[in-house]
């Protein structure tokens, strides 16, 4: 297994493959990286957080011209986070109890798995989706699946660890962090080159 | 009518939680339903009709009258000036 | 691979009651959970819905307890503390009502408390089908990972916040759910905790083999099914390949159903796209209602009675089909010859499922 491409997305800025691509300053910095990519796709408004880090950090990729170099046709989906949808929850429940009215726009985002849904709409991708909760971004949890995936016949996963976490002064943190591996031989250091490879984007982030 | 217009493309925003949008991003002929145009879809239109019924006291007898009425802001505005009063 | 994976009983919590016995005679009954819930809406409306009636405060939590304090009576410390066992939950919300804190917090810790087992609990949140994708990441676990043991766990609640996304959709019906039916008009929510062990060796207990299973998204929209289907017809298309199964061997089919104009049309396309309408299909929705991260465990366990006991299950709620397609409904419970048994799920986020179980020969 080999990581064959990557991008990292946060409120500083964007990274493709290591490299920083655009630095963002606003504090509405999803849709400067949207603008950024001169994205068409109007879709994107509707979308809550999670759903625009997922399509932007694959427009990323996208852009690199990497989808085109491989078969996507089983591209396996496998994405996690620590929250869920916990923003979108909030923003939900005051719909409700604040404004008097559930918001269905809303509540269609108050489940994780959505942004594998909107990324599969975009790029027509079938294959094998699945979302996992874990406390902190796990290296380990993505390389045993990736494994997993290699064992079933499946040629490419593409990881996501798309993250929105409200911490304790209500500053909403959030990170999007993809990969997309190549499932063509056993790698047993791959838990280890994921750990890095999000070592590596958080401490350029800090720079 | 083009103060209503705005007021709606203002309300549009906030029901549908299009933080990204402002206003002017919105034309009054934009087909809000078409790919091409805001690309908001049948759960959205779910929420027009919240819209309505929370802001200007309509109520939509047929959900799938909603197409017409909601397909641009011209078409919202018309509707509610039509049945308002 | 040719390890079998065997899949046996954890234990069944539902408001038909505790336990696998208590659930399997309530089904062979008729009864369902599905009840009028008055002033139950947002604008206190009455809907109806499968609620556990005896859980007190701290719902989801006390749930989970309660499941496990059952499943304790079945499998020792040692097994559940093993190094080697797993333990997998599946849920839409987690506990909800710890907003704005972590929702699926206590489902670590109460399970890392009452089993004191050393490995990290894996959660999957993938909407209606985390229960069937949980049961095939299970598998993948003893198959690929090493495990011996792993422990599904299907769970959620019903709560204000559910009750009103869906009735904000104009998805909840406002009579007992009908799946397939011609008048069937959206869903009933429900609550249950569904627990099922997989495992390398064969217990001492009833087991089935399972087989194996796939998932696949529509890539269509993130909360209407496929008009087409497309997303469960691959996802069991690949189930059935991946086994190398004869369609004409499967025997009955545990669909989703769950009662929407939308979804239940969908399935009965999808199915006879598969070439599948003419095996005795049904939902379970309701007797349940339809438990999200639950459901897809809950019903896996009813398949595995359908097995036991060479019974067939009702679809409670439905009198004539109203779909575009032919489906072949089993419409009383009755004996049958049960032995292979495709579940499948589809979910919003595009999301479908199957996995396929069989008797051990």
């Amino acid at each position: 297994m080999k990581i064959i491409a990557s991008t990292y997305l946060s409120s500083k800025g964007a990274y493709l493959n290591g490299e920083k691509i655009v630095q963002f300053t606003d504090e509405n910095w999803l849709k400067a990286c949207y603008q950024h990519l001169a994205l068409d796709y109007p879709k994107f408004y509707k979308m809550d957080n999670l759903s625009k880090m997922a399509v932007l950090g694959v427009e990323l990729l996208a852009n690199s011209g990497i989808f085109s170099q491989i078969d996507t046709n089983d591209l396996e989906l496998l994405f996690a986070n620590s929250n869920a949808s916990q923003h979108t929850d909030l923003k939900f429940i005051d719909s409700y109890t604040v404004a008097k009215n559930p918001s269905p726009s809303l509540f269609v985002y108050t489940l994780p798995n959505i942004l594998t849904g909107e990324l599969a709409i975009k790029h027509k991708w079938y294959g094998e989706n699945s979302f996992y909760i874990s406390p902190n971004f796990d290296a380990q949890l993505f390389a045993t699946k990736i494994h997993q995936a290699y064992k079933k016949g499946v040629n490419y996963c593409l990881c996501g660890w798309i993250d929105s976490k409200l911490e304790a002064n209500s500053t909403l943190s959030e990170e999007s962090f993809l990969f997309l591996v190549a499932l063509n031989e056993e790698n047993a250091s791959l838990h280890q080159e994921i750990e890095q490879l999000m070592t590596q984007y958080n401490q350029k982030e800090k720079e | 009518m083009s103060e209503l217009k705005e007021t709606l493309k203002t309300q549009i925003i906030s029901q549908l939680s299009l933080e990204d949008l402002t206003p002017a991003d919105i034309a009054d002929d934009m087909p809000l339903f078409a790919e091409d145009g805001l690309g908001l879809d049948s759960i959205d239109a779910l929420e027009f009709i919240v819209l309505l019924e929370s802001n200007y006291g309509l109520k939509i007898a047929d959900p799938s009258q909603g197409r017409e009425i909601f397909h641009s802001v011209n078409s919202l505005a018309d509707f509610i000036e039509k049945n308002r009063n | 691979m040719n390890n079998t994976v065997y899949l046996s009983y954890g234990t069944f919590v539902s408001p038909l009651g505790v336990g696998i016995e208590a659930n399997f005679n309530a089904l062979k009954n008729g009864e369902s959970g599905v009840q009028l819930q008055p002033k139950s809406g947002f604008n206190q409306e009455d809907w109806y819905f499968s609620k556990i009636n005896t859980l007190p405060e701290n719902r989801y939590d006390t749930l989970l307890k309660l499941a496990l304090a059952d499943l304790k009576k079945q499998y020792s410390t040692a097994v559940l503390q093993d190094a080697q066992t797993l333990f997998i939950v599946s849920s839409t919300k987690g506990n909800i009502d710890a907003l704005p804190n972590d929702v699926f917090a206590s489902s670590r810790e109460i399970i890392q408390k009452e089993t004191n087992n050393p490995n990290n609990v894996i959660i999957i949140s993938n909407a209606c089908i985390s229960g069937v994708l949980a049961i095939n990441a299970a598998a993948d676990y003893i198959q690929f990972s090493g495990y011996k043991t792993v422990i599904v766990i299907g769970i959620d609640v019903v709560s204000d916040f559910v009750l009103y996304g869906f009735q904000s959709l104009y998805a909840l019906s406002d009579a007992p759910v009908q799946p397939f039916d011609k008048n069937r008009k959206g869903i009933s929510l429900g609550e249950a905790c569904g627990i099922v062990v997989l495992s390398k060796d064969q217990p001492s207990n009833f087991s089935v083999e399972y087989l194996g299973g796939a998932s696949s998204n529509d890539a269509n929209h993130i909360s209407g099914p496929s008009r087409t289907g497309e997303g469960l017809f691959r996802a069991i298309n690949k189930t059935i390949e991946r086994n190398s199964i004869d369609k004409t061997n499967i025997d009955f089919i545990s669909a989703h159903g769950t009662g929407t104009l939308y979804n239940d049309e969908m399935e009965s396309i999808a199915f006879n796209r598969c070439e599948l309408a003419h095996i005795p299909l049904n939902s379970l929705k309701g007797y349940f209602g339809h438990t999200l991260g639950a459901a897809g465990v809950i019903e896996t366990l009813v398949a595995m009675f359908s097995i036991e006991h060479q019974l067939l299950f009702a679809n409670k709620g439905f009198e004539e089909l109203g779909t575009s397609q032919p489906l072949s409904i089993v419409q009383s419970t009755h004996s049958s010859s049960v032995k292979t048994v495709l579940k499948t799920a589809s979910g919003f986020g595009g999301g479908n499922a199957a996995l396929l179980i069989r008797a051990l020969s």
